[in-house]
């Protein structure tokens, strides 16, 4: 059923694409998305969505996934947008491993493809003779602001936690990586690092099993926000207002709390213009310019209260 | 003309027979084991914050499980509850955030809101499946990704936040150390036994479950007893998602992903037959005790999560097989 109607939709757009090609023979930009239901990606697919209206000299077609690890309906698409000749790719991938394939057909194809968000991995790419630059935000670099903040705030010694996301996911571990790494290089005491599963119920439940286990914890690095909420919410039931709590993504339901100081700062990584970024990248190369090359950095930021 | 002598045929087991005590002191034993374990593994086990954490932490699932009991004794399943919660915590969350209104006018449409999205997707599950006499797994399938893209829908993703403060306050509230919203729980465990024990519509939904054909025969309407018993089920994950909102101050649209399944192993744990028209809610309620407290102890003890995680689906499985020995002892 779901098949049929992506099939229906394809080929509708398809029909829409040749007319509307030869109408005003505009560049066609294919987005691929991770899940849409992640508030980042949505974020993401408006700022895309801004970024066409604005700019007029292009058409988007976007498309998302289910959850998270569905990287099937992402080949399906890369597929998809072969058949109906876009001009350019703009990929997240779900997978790292699992899409190099199907963008090299893609390339193949002559399609300008820009792989951003998640980085495809290096030996997959070596072994299919793929050679793809990265746009992207440094996730173990942000990771590593949030927890320098952390260990500027807390000093040498001081005894931390880490709520990780979903174990296997590329982002989660370079955000525990990135974590890891301040914990180094600030001497920290790092006691227990645990998945929630990117989930704030999960990290509530965890989180105040963890603070009964170790009642001295000084810090919690949260890989998301949504999880630094339920830390924060366990926090407030414990009674405890000396600990401080550091996420990632900066998404506005945390924000009243950076400002009163129930979060002491969480990373930016401005994923509403990323996506955006990536297009003007992928629109250069299709109007001569240059190939790119290794690793274009988007900019991340660190959200601290005053 | 009492309705209960009318149903020929039932093999009776009332939940209070003493089979069933012993099964039920059977799970209570399994807990108490676990308990002894953890207080001698972790000083902190036994702590009054770790019990107020343990009873809060199973306040979800129990109130989900008390739901699925119903459904599973009727012989269906429902795999809809964690989605159809954060639906109904969308929809209340939507409410909630309404501008213009006061904190007490705000607090009772969003508990309206969220208890009648969670019963009516409870309702049409109920509906399709009795109506058109398929099997609930589907239909509850089905719904799992209604309610999961609705929620998606309404939200637009984001994240529902900055409730009335009376509200966060009521999720955080303790009586003597004990959760309010863990009573809530108790109080829906309390009433449900009520329901199945001592109603003729209780004692019907074991019916259907042991021999549905017979019910029928004896005139019932089988069709609007098992729509009340996913209704049951829609309403208590309606409640569920009012006591998320209230505990952790936001709606999240991804909340309550596989929850379902916890529910469901909560429900078998206590010994609920998968077969249906065998079990009691409160073995439920010890299931989820179980449920909660392994996870609660195994991360005092130092386990890691992979560790965790194979231990949690170990108890399930045994459990089942423990419910495979008791059916036999049932049947000879």
């Amino acid at each position: 059923m779901k098949l049929m109607k992506f099939a229906a939709a394809a080929a509708t757009s398809i029909l829409l694409s040749t007319s509307m090609a030869a109408a005003e023979d505009k560049p066609v930009v294919g987005l691929i998305m991770k899940s849409l239901a992640n508030e980042f990606f949505q974020n993401m697919l408006a700022g895309a969505e801004a970024h066409e209206a604005e700019r007029g000299d292009y058409e988007l077609r976007a498309v998302g996934m289910q959850n998270e690890t569905d990287f099937e309906s992402q080949i399906n698409a890369v597929e998809n947008f072969i058949t109906q000749g876009v001009d350019a790719i703009v990929v997240a991938p779900a997978d790292s491993k699992a899409m190099v394939r199907p963008l090299k057909r893609a390339m193949e194809a002559g399609i300008v493809v820009v792989n951003f968000d998640v980085a495809l991995d290096e030996g997959a790419k070596e072994q299919q003779g793929v050679e793809l630059a990265f746009v992207g935000p440094d996730n173990r670099g942000g990771a590593k602001m949030a927890g320098d903040a952390l260990g500027a705030a807390l000093g040498e010694g001081a005894k931390v936690v880490i709520i990780e996301g979903n174990p296997g996911a590329d982002n989660a571990t370079q955000r525990r990586l990135g974590f890891e790494d301040a914990v180094a290089e600030h001497k920290l005491n790092l006691l227990d690092s645990r998945t929630a599963h990117w989930e704030t119920e999960e990290a509530n439940q965890v989180f105040s099993t963890m603070l009964t286990a170790n009642p001295d914890i000084q810090g919690v690095m949260a890989a998301n926000d949504s999880m630094a909420i339920g830390v924060v919410k366990a926090l407030e039931s414990a009674g405890r207002d000396d600990i401080k709590v550091v996420g990632f993504d900066a998404i506005p339901a945390v924000m009243p709390m950076i400002e009163d100081g129930r979060m002491l700062a969480s990373v930016d990584q401005f994923g509403q213009q990323m996506a955006a970024n990536s297009i003007d990248l992928a629109l250069e190369v299709l109007a001569g310019g240059p190939q790119l090359e290794g690793w274009v950095k988007t900019p991340i930021e660190l959200v601290a209260g005053e | 003309m009492s309705a209960v002598d009318n149903i020929p045929h039932i093999p009776e087991k009332s939940p209070m027979s003493f089979r069933s005590v012993i099964n039920n002191a059977g799970i209570g034993i399994a807990l108490l084991l676990m308990i002894l374990f953890f207080s001698v593994a972790s000083e902190h086990f036994l702590s009054a914050n770790n019990i107020t954490n343990i009873l809060t932490q199973i306040t979800i699932n129990l109130i989900l499980a008390v739901g699925m009991t119903f459904v599973i004794l009727i012989g269906g399943i429902d795999l809809s509850v964690g989605s159809v919660m954060a639906f109904a915590a969308v929809v209340a969350g939507k409410a909630i955030t309404l501008p213009g209104l006061g904190a007490t006018e705000l607090i009772i449409l969003a508990v309206l809101a969220g208890v009648i999205a969670g019963m009516v997707c409870g309702i049409l599950n109920g509906v399709v499946s009795a109506y058109w006499s398929l099997p609930s797994f589907i239909i509850t399938l089905g719904m799992l990704n209604i309610a999961r893209g609705a929620a998606l829908q309404i939200s637009e993703a984001q994240t529902i936040y900055s409730f009335p403060f009376a509200f966060e306050e009521f999720g955080s509230m303790l009586i003597y150390g004990v959760p309010v919203v863990f009573l809530v729980a108790l109080a829906l465990v309390v009433i449900a036994w009520f329901v199945l024990n001592r109603t003729v519509f209780g004692r019907l939904i074991y019916g259907i479950g042991n021999n549905e054909e017979a019910v029928r025969l004896a005139g019932h309407p089988v069709f609007w007893y098992k729509v009340a018993a996913f209704s049951i089920c829609g309403l208590t994950a309606g409640i569920a998602a009012i006591i998320y909102m209230a505990r952790l101050n936001i709606s999240s649209p991804i909340a309550g992903i596989g929850f379902e399944l916890n529910a469901i192993a909560a429900v078998i744990i206590g010994g609920t037959s998968l077969s249906g028209g065998r079990g009691s809610v409160i073995g439920t309620l010890l299931g989820a005790f179980i449920i909660g407290v392994l996870a609660n102890g195994l991360i005092l003890i130092g386990l890691s999560d992979f560790v965790r995680q194979m231990i949690t689906g170990l108890v399930i499985v045994i459990a089942v097989i423990l419910d495979h020995y008791r059916a036999k002892y049932s049947a000879s």
